[in-house]
């Protein structure tokens, strides 16, 4: 737990330092200690690049990060499927189909609201989204608790089609500007960090985690079925309802202001029960700071690796989670059957 | 201790169980048996408050389910379930410290662990405890349940209530003779045990009453000696049997097919 905070702390920093601006005269420590005294010698570019880009899409691969790997491990524990992931089950096509929507149709009103209440409707079209594909993949492939593991991808391939038919349609009617906000919704970049944006996560991530963090002992009592939980004092109905609604505000959060950023539910879970088997006590606290870890680090190389171009973020997590995704079918094929 | 009056359960207009009047005492164990069927684990569910509510209220400890705070109701009474999930990937010691989840919030103290500790023992699944749950066989997965139920309730409550769903399927005649006698021990203190099981001889060696049940009904519900009679069982079962006396423990002895 230590070992991976002091691993996040080290990547920020180091993140810090990796881009194509170079800065002016100072080192990056320097940059910061004169930010923090105010220093009027500082460069106004310097300043800018600190302030306003490095630092908060920094900010904000950590808060996605981490936000995306405790929904997919909530979802999992829920779901009782390693292969409970947002992306898979159609969350995030749910998510940025009605965020779609809200570009597209929100276009008329949109130069008569402040910029704050753009992403509010933005977030609030996508968490609804997020919200009402859960319900729906969790009615259709859960019955008397049990999950259907193949119905659950299932349906999520047929959500992820539909979104895409309905993106695919818009793209085609839609305006230039409105086209370049959609095609960075369908490859996900940490690119639009600001703090406006950041501290709406802050928000909806502490809350969710005041809820959500401490049902590693609920998580484990469901894996011996509904009931048997219900008899260890675990108010099973509950805690599925709390994490159906904190997951999909993040996972609503996130894609609207970062698009689809796919496998990171995935991939940190998927880590963390090697080491730790399915012990969601352990499992789910650590999965909020190895989500942020990963997802620091993919953006990190996504900015530099071809430097001056970026690299879409959701690519190189696609190339992290594809494999993992065949590792996990290969090992429950008997079990899916 | 649990009272239960006019119990009734119909799934898709069958009737499971129909009118059942049910009272256990304390420091009882009731063994309910019975053909396939007869509706006897719908009886243990409805009784453990699992199947939502029933017409009339069902009394544990003079207080109606809803009446009891649900953090304190687990430390009172538990449950083992006969269809026990397959597919737990932890540990047999992480499994067994489930049944402790109603006593810590973050992490077990040291009550717990020797709770665990015991209940492990009392179901001999000690050597087990660093195995990987998914591995074992199906008989020491029931005995990890059962050590996670014994963990569940051991504590300082004075009148404690256990249910249980055929505990003994899948057992060698060792640990189900060694399952029943904690039974029996824990009975012996004040508490009170309601078990499903298909051996009718160790019922009448083991319970203190017996309800006997078929086809949603009860049919006798008494003390061994009156229920395991010739022509109750012979009737109940559809099956012709004779009853003598156990030569060991003068116990009633059935013996079918004679």
């Amino acid at each position: 737990m230590l070992a991976s905070a002091v691993l996040l702390l080290f990547l920020a920093v180091l993140s810090l330092y990796m881009g194509v601006y170079v800065f002016e005269k100072y080192s990056v420590a320097e940059v910061l200690k004169g930010l923090v005294t105010n220093d009027s010698t500082l460069s106004e570019s310097d300043r800018f690049v600190m302030m306003d880009l490095r630092l908060p899409r920094i900010s904000m691969a950590i808060l996605i990060g981490s936000a995306l790997a405790v929904s997919g491990t909530c979802l999992q524990g829920m779901f009782k499927n390693p292969l409970a992931t947002p992306d898979l089950i159609g969350i995030t096509s749910g998510a940025s189909l009605f965020a779609a929507l809200a570009i597209v149709l929100g276009a008329s009103i949109r130069p008569y609201i402040p910029e704050v209440f753009h992403f509010s409707l933005l977030s609030f079209m996508a968490f609804l989204g997020a919200l009402f594909t859960m319900v729906t993949v969790y009615r259709i492939s859960t019955s008397n608790g049990k999950t259907n593991v193949i119905i659950m991808l299932l349906s999520g391939v047929a959500i992820t089609a539909l979104g895409f038919a309905v993106t695919g349609f818009l793209i085609y009617i839609s305006k230039e500007e409105q086209l370049r906000d959609l095609t960075f919704w369908n490859l996900g970049s940490l690119g639009g960090a600001t703090w406006t944006k950041n501290a709406i996560l802050t928000v909806i991530v502490v809350v969710s985690y005041a809820f959500l963090i401490n049902k590693g002992k609920a998580l484990n009592a469901m894996m011996l079925g509904e009931r048997d939980a219900q008899h260890l004092g675990i108010p099973v109905e509950r805690i599925k309802k709390q994490i159906v609604l904190f997951t999909a505000l993040m996972v609503g959060t996130s894609v609207a202001f970062a698009g689809t950023i796919g496998f990171v539910g995935l991939i940190v879970p998927y880590i963390l029960r090697l080491i730790f088997k399915s012990n969601y006590h352990i499992i789910l606290p650590m999965s909020a700071i190895l989500g942020s870890v990963l997802l620091l680090a993919a953006d990190t190389v996504s900015r530099t690796i071809a430097a001056p171009s970026e690299v879409p973020i959701g690519i190189l997590t696609a190339f992290m989670g594809a494999p993992i995704f065949i590792a996990i079918l290969v090992k429950n094929r008997k079990s899916m059957q | 201790m649990l009272e239960a009056y006019k119990i009734s359960y119909s799934q898709r207009k069958f009737a499971i169980l129909q009118n059942i009047d049910v009272s256990v005492g304390y420091g009882e164990l009731l063994v309910i048996v019975g053909p396939n069927g007869a509706g006897k684990s719908t009886l243990l569910s409805m009784l453990a408050n699992e199947m939502g509510k029933n017409e009339e209220p069902i009394f544990f400890k003079k207080k109606t389910f809803e009446d009891w705070d649900e953090k304190e109701l687990p430390h009172h009474k538990a449950k083992f379930s006969q269809s026990n999930s397959q597919d737990i990937p932890l540990s047999v010691k992480d499994v067994v410290m489930m049944g402790r989840y109603p006593y810590f919030n973050a992490s077990p103290h040291k009550a717990d662990h020797d709770a665990v500790a015991k209940a492990m023992q009392e179901t001999d699944v000690t050597t087990l405890a660093a195995r990987d749950y998914n591995t074992l066989s199906g008989g020491e997965k029931q005995r990890v349940h059962l050590a996670r139920v014994l963990a569940q309730l051991d504590n300082d409550v004075a009148h404690k209530l256990v249910f249980l769903d055929e505990p003994l399927n899948n057992l060698d005649v060792l640990h189900q003779h060694r399952i029943l006698h904690t039974i029996k021990n824990f009975t012996g203190r004040g508490n009170t045990a309601v078990m499903v099981l298909h051996d009718l001889n160790l019922a009448a060696q083991f319970a203190d009453r017996v309800l006997l049940m078929k086809k949603g009904r009860i049919v006798s519900h008494d003390v061994p000696d009156k229920v395991f009679t010739k022509e109750i069982i012979s009737g109940v079962y559809n099956f012709p049997c004779t009853i003598c006396p156990n030569p060991v423990n003068k116990n009633p002895l059935i013996i079918f097919g004679t």
